[in-house]
């Protein structure tokens, strides 16, 4: 990448009054460091505390979508045979609410599983995700149903706005899912 | 039998099992990378215990955060303590929350409904302000 590329990327992220901002393989060493750092600069930016406890479960409930569903994408791969998932986590303040942004490469069957969930999830009410929060608790846990998974009613139901979801076609057999959530 | 004692990490709770004391404290944070293995050891210490005649447990809950993985967790905890309660154990589960986390108290509160031998009372987390 040349300097200009590079400054052209920074200068996009200091557009927005942004907190933090992550791309590359995401593990749970890496979900961790970054949660920590999140909840400390939050706890200093936001004097609502119920807003930083949110903020941090959508944040790991996301992270932890991309660890699992995550695919390595179409870029370069490095020697390792395990694929790893690739992301982008940023987390942005505009205003009082904080949103937060993933980007991740998934199978299309997967990214199109995603958006129907996501779909399902933002017809319902506060009290109906509290009822199918509990409802799917006690399910057992990934099996092929239907049903929203239990970590994204958990980030629907801690989000103050509707989850958006958008899907950029890569041209290969995965394509790049981006969900965006505001706290 | 032996007390189990785990200490906290960044992803997992402080665990404190003392069967003699008839307590069970869970402190902390809870997303563990692998939630079963966790929590799996626990379950079976404390179920071991729970079915010796006459058991008694007071179990203290003071999670600051825990992620849905661990919400599921421990929705199999509380259905063992009730599975036990109906045997005959003697349980009392304290959960504490902070009073603007409606989630939690909800999750608590769902809980407690579906328990038909223990009752989950709620409690005000404050010491870690």
């Amino acid at each position: 990448m040349e300097f200009d590329r590079f400054h052209h990327f920074a200068s996009l992220l200091i557009e927005d009054d942004f907190v933090l901002t992550y791309s590359g393989y995401v593990t749970e060493d890496i979900l961790q460091a970054i949660g920590d750092t999140l909840r400390q600069q939050l706890l200093v930016k936001s004097h609502n505390r119920n807003q930083v406890r949110n903020l941090f479960s959508v944040f790991v409930e996301l992270m932890q979508n991309v660890i699992r569903y995550g695919d390595e994408g179409p870029q370069p791969s490095l020697s390792t045979p395990a694929q790893k998932p690739v992301g982008l986590v940023l987390v942005a303040q505009n205003g009082q609410q904080i949103n937060l942004l993933t980007g991740n490469y998934v199978t299309n069957d997967e990214a199109n599983a995603l958006q129907e969930k996501v779909n399902f999830l933002n017809t319902k009410s506060a009290e109906e995700l509290r009822q199918i929060y509990y409802e799917r608790l006690r399910q057992p846990p990934d099996n092929a149903s239907k049903g929203a998974s239990i970590g994204l009613i958990e980030i629907a139901r801690r989000s103050s706005t509707p989850l958006q979801c958008a899907i950029k076609d890569t041209g290969e057999d995965c394509c790049f899912i981006m969900i965006k959530a505001g706290v | 039998m032996e007390k189990l004692t785990l200490a906290a990490t960044a992803r997992t709770p402080e665990i404190i099992f003392d069967p003699a004391a008839g307590k069970l404290l869970l402190d902390g944070e809870s997303y563990p990378e692998d939630v079963s293995r966790f929590y799996q050891p626990v379950m079976e210490a404390v179920n071991a215990y729970l079915t010796e005649a006459g058991a008694t447990l007071t179990v203290e809950i003071k999670l600051i955060y825990f992620n849905s993985s661990s919400a599921r967790a421990l929705t199999e905890l509380c259905d063992l303590f009730d599975a036990r309660a109906a045997d005959g154990a003697n349980i009392q589960i304290i959960w504490f929350c902070d009073d603007d986390d409606d989630i939690t108290r909800e999750f608590a509160e769902d809980l407690d409904i579906d328990l038909e031998h223990v009752q989950i009372t709620i409690a005000k987390l404050s010491e870690h302000g």
